[in-house]
This record gives C-alpha cells, structure tokens and sequence, in this order.
C-alpha cells in the first residue's frame, strides 16, 4: 500500500520527533509514505485570517501534487487536515481560480481516522511485540481534527474514537474524559498568552483529575502547547506523547530507547521505566 | 430589512464613536447581504438562541461575544465589529458553527470579518495578534514553509512589536520558552525553502481581487 504524505512545516520542527515515529510506525505496517515532491505550507490560520482565496489555493499546490502521484494524502497535522479539505471543497465550489488542476479525485485522509480503520486496528494488534500494560492516558483530539464536522466527515465529533482505539490497540489503559476536543488555545499562544494559558491549564489539570498518567495527541501544536505548560516541575508532570510514539514503542519494545523522548519537555522516562515499558 | 419599534429604540440609545445617533438604515441590509453572499453563511436566519457564544470557549475574553456578532451584522454595524477585539480573539476552533441549530456559520462569519478588518485601516484591537498572523504570511512567501525561529524573529523585528513585549514583561517569558525549546532540540536554525518558491510568490502577486 502507498500513500502520500503531507507532513506540513511542524514536522521540520517542533514536532521532528513525530515524523520520526510515524516513519517508524509505517515501516512497521508495510505501508509506504511518499512524501509530496517539493511540498509547500498550507497557510495555517494566517491564510484564512487574512486572505480567503490564498487560504483556498495555498493547500491547492499540494493537493494538485498528490493528484499527479495519483496517491491519497495522509496528513498527521490536524490543520493541515483541516486547511486541505477546506481547499478541496472550496475548488469543487469554483469560487476562485487556481493555477493548478484540482479535480478531487483523490481523499485527504487525517492520520488516525485511517490508522483507526477496522482493518488498519488489526495489522496494527498483529504488529504488537510488547502491550503497554498498565499505562493510564487520556486522549486529547483538539478542534482542527473534528471539526465543523461537515467538512471533516467525523460523525462522532462530540465524542471521537481514533485515537482512543489506536492507544488501546497498543495496549494502554484509556480513560474516558470530557475534554477530548475542548480547543487548548495554540493558534492564539503568541499575542495572548493569558487566554491560551488559561485554556491549557485547565485540560491539563482535568486529565490529572480523570487519573491520567500522560495525554496521547495527534495535532503537533496541541502537543507543544500541553508541554510547554509544564516547563516548570512545580506544576506537576504529565507527559505528552503523539499516538505514533506509543505505537513505536508497542511495536519495538526491546530497542526502546530514552533517546525517542529527548525532544519532550515533561520528562516521560521515568513514568515508562516504572511502568517496565523502556529499559 | 424590517426594523421593528424595539429595535429603532436600541439602535438610537446607542452612540457610535463619532457621537451622533445612528439612524437604521442608512446601510440597509447591504452589509448582510454582503456577509451572507461572501461567506455562504446563513446570517439572517439566526434567532439568537446564544448557543454559539455558550459554546465558545473564549467568549469570556470577547467584546461582541459570538450571537451578538451575527445580530450586528443583521443590523449593518460594520464598523463596531471591525473595531471590536472578538474578530482577532476568535480561536477558529468551529465550537459556534457546530452547535447552531440554524446551521449559521458563526466561525467564518468571524473569519471573514477578521480579513475585512485586516484590509481596511481600521487599526486592530489586537494588534500583535493581528501583526503575527501577517508575519506568518510574509515568511510563508519568503521560503514557501515556515520555520518557527525565523517566525518568532521576523515577528518581534515588525514596528511596535518589541517594544510593546519589553513593556508587559512578556519578552521575558518568550526567551524563557525560546531557551527551552532550544534545549530540547526543538527550534531549528535553518529554515527550508521551497523549490518551486516562484510559484508560490506569484500566488502572493494575484492575491488581489479575491474573487474570480
């Protein structure tokens, strides 16, 4: 199986560490990620906030990219998602011109709608060497990656399930919450800090509260976002892992390494050597 | 549209900044159609139920919350929405447009009004807010992606900017969580630029006259 891959610029980044284990991931499951030749950003929240049509022909580039590898593209950033669909429905419309050629053949997947697939569970169940027994999480889905649910195809926006069944098929031990997909403030964190704090701390002190020994995301922003919260130990210490880094682990348990986990700013090696999980 | 006599006595007790009474109608319903044509959003059918602004998880931080958005635009008051702080506020996080039981796209609506004020000279409430997402732009036409630490720079360098972040202390909190980031290994230095660059900057070039 192949498929296009549509990293988006935080993989460069701040989220390196998750294109690495995504890579890993996908290696595991024999399912081959091209990435998009020359890939360009998708323009983010600066694109529709300023501009409608360049919000509408930014992402266009790449999904014109994807139609000529003839591939559907996975993208593991929910507002690349987001940003993609939205240009693809918006062409389908006509409202602007665009210099590529967009016809909408191909599907703009999220990354953990499509690992979540019945089939996909069940080579990943297949692809478990050691479960990760006894490991309490919440999963925390965020805005872009649900919603408007029109747009995103997700029927159970409210209450979403991907990544909850991705963490139980590695083997943690996930907990049921409120606060799956209350937004945490990231595309507002430079300019209003206040506002964007308020919001974190307050998903970060209900996941403490549900039990939660670490938080599984999806959306590289979220995940900055809920770490940098923790940057000093006084306010406690909940480490947050993308789904790919639990897979990873679940998949190569005896080559885990604390290395994987450098780039986290709450310290998750010392909750996996007591949980037995990394050497 | 139809003004009913509550509504003329809401509108006159209300003065603009100008201080003269505002007179209905003097937009009409252009304003409206002119949301309603631009956004696809089914404006004039809201009933103001405020589910949106209940949702909304930053309307506690809002001038014009959410509902009352949507009846500004019913009554043509373009300019109090330009000038409010709710349109660079809004998180986009689409909680109001999934809740509506009218199916009124609250969130474009504020989007869109967010871009009207980007192009008018109306100064923004939240100008850092307002700067940043143009840096964002300028940088995405500069290498075709956006590396964060060339952001953050390019963004503190715009006019006002750091000076305004050395005033409210927040420059101190930023080189902390720059000082981190960096520890971690997470800001990298050299930004990535795009092959096809050209491509991109002649979109920059076309971006006027938004609608074909």
């Amino acid at each position: 199986m192949k498929l296009a891959f549509y990293p988006g610029c935080s993989l460069e980044g701040m989220a390196n560490d998750y294109a690495r284990s995504i890579l890993a991931v996908f290696n595991h499951l024999d399912i081959t990620l091209v990435e998009i030749d020359d890939w360009s950003c998708c323009g983010a929240t600066a694109a529709h906030s300023l501009s409608e049509k360049m919000a509408v022909v930014l992402p266009a580039r790449n999904l014109a990219a994807a139609e000529i590898m003839g591939l559907d593209i996975v993208s593991p950033c929910a507002n690349c998602f987001n940003r993609l669909l939205f240009s693809k429905a918006m062409i389908q419309k006509k409202i602007f011109d665009v210099p590529w050629t967009v016809t909408g053949s191909i599907q703009v997947h999220d990354m953990t709608r499509f690992l979540a697939r019945p089939d996909m569970v069940e080579r990943i169940e297949a692809r478990v060497r050691k479960p990760l027994k006894g490991l309490k999480v919440v999963c925390y889905y965020g805005c872009q990656m649900v919603r408007p649910p029109r747009l995103t195809g997700f029927t159970d926006y409210e209450n979403p399930m991907t990544l909850d069944r991705l963490a139980t098929a590695a083997g943690a031990k996930v907990l049921d919450w409120s606060y799956k997909t209350t937004c945490c403030g990231a595309s507002i964190g430079i300019g209003r800090r206040d506002i964007q704090e308020s919001l974190t701390a307050r998903l970060l002190e209900k996941a403490r509260q549900t039990g939660a020994e670490a938080v599984v995301v999806s959306c590289p922003l979220c995940q900055v976002n809920l770490d940098l919260m923790q940057r000093d130990k006084a306010s406690g210490h909940l480490p947050v892992f993308y789904f790919t880094e639990l897979l990873r682990l679940a998949f190569e348990a005896e080559n885990g390494s604390a290395e994987w986990f450098r780039m986290h700013i709450a310290d998750p090696v010392p909750l996996l050597r007591a949980k037995d999980l990394l050497l | 549209m139809e003004t009913t006599a509550k509504d003329r006595t809401e509108i006159e007790s209300r003065k603009v900044s100008s201080g003269k009474r505002r007179l209905i109608g003097d937009r009409g319903s252009h304003f409206l159609k002119r949301m309603e044509g631009e956004t696809g959003a089914n404006i004039a059918a809201c009933y103001q139920c405020e589910r949106c602004t209940n949702a909304c998880p930053v309307s506690f931080y809002m001038d014009v919350k959410p509902h009352q958005v949507i009846r500004f635009v019913q009554l043509g008051w373009r300019e109090e929405l330009l000038r409010s702080a709710t349109i660079w506020v809004c998180l986009s996080c689409e909680m109001c447009t999934t809740y509506c039981p009218n199916e009124v796209a609250v969130a474009e609506t504020i989007l869109h009004l967010r871009s009207l004020a980007a192009q008018s000279t109306i100064a923004p409430r939240e100008k850092q807010l307002a700067v940043f997402h143009q840096t964002f732009l300028d940088e995405l036409q500069r290498f075709g992606r956006v590396n964060e630490a060339w952001l953050m720079a390019a963004l503190n360098l715009k006019p006002g900017i750091l000076k305004e972040k050395m005033r409210s202390g927040q420059l101190k909190t930023e080189i902390e969580l720059g000082l981190t980031l960096w520890r971690k290994g997470k800001l990298k230095l050299l930004p990535k630029r795009c092959e096809a660059i050209k491509e991109i900057r002649d979109l920059y070039r076309n971006r006027q006259g938004d609608r074909s």
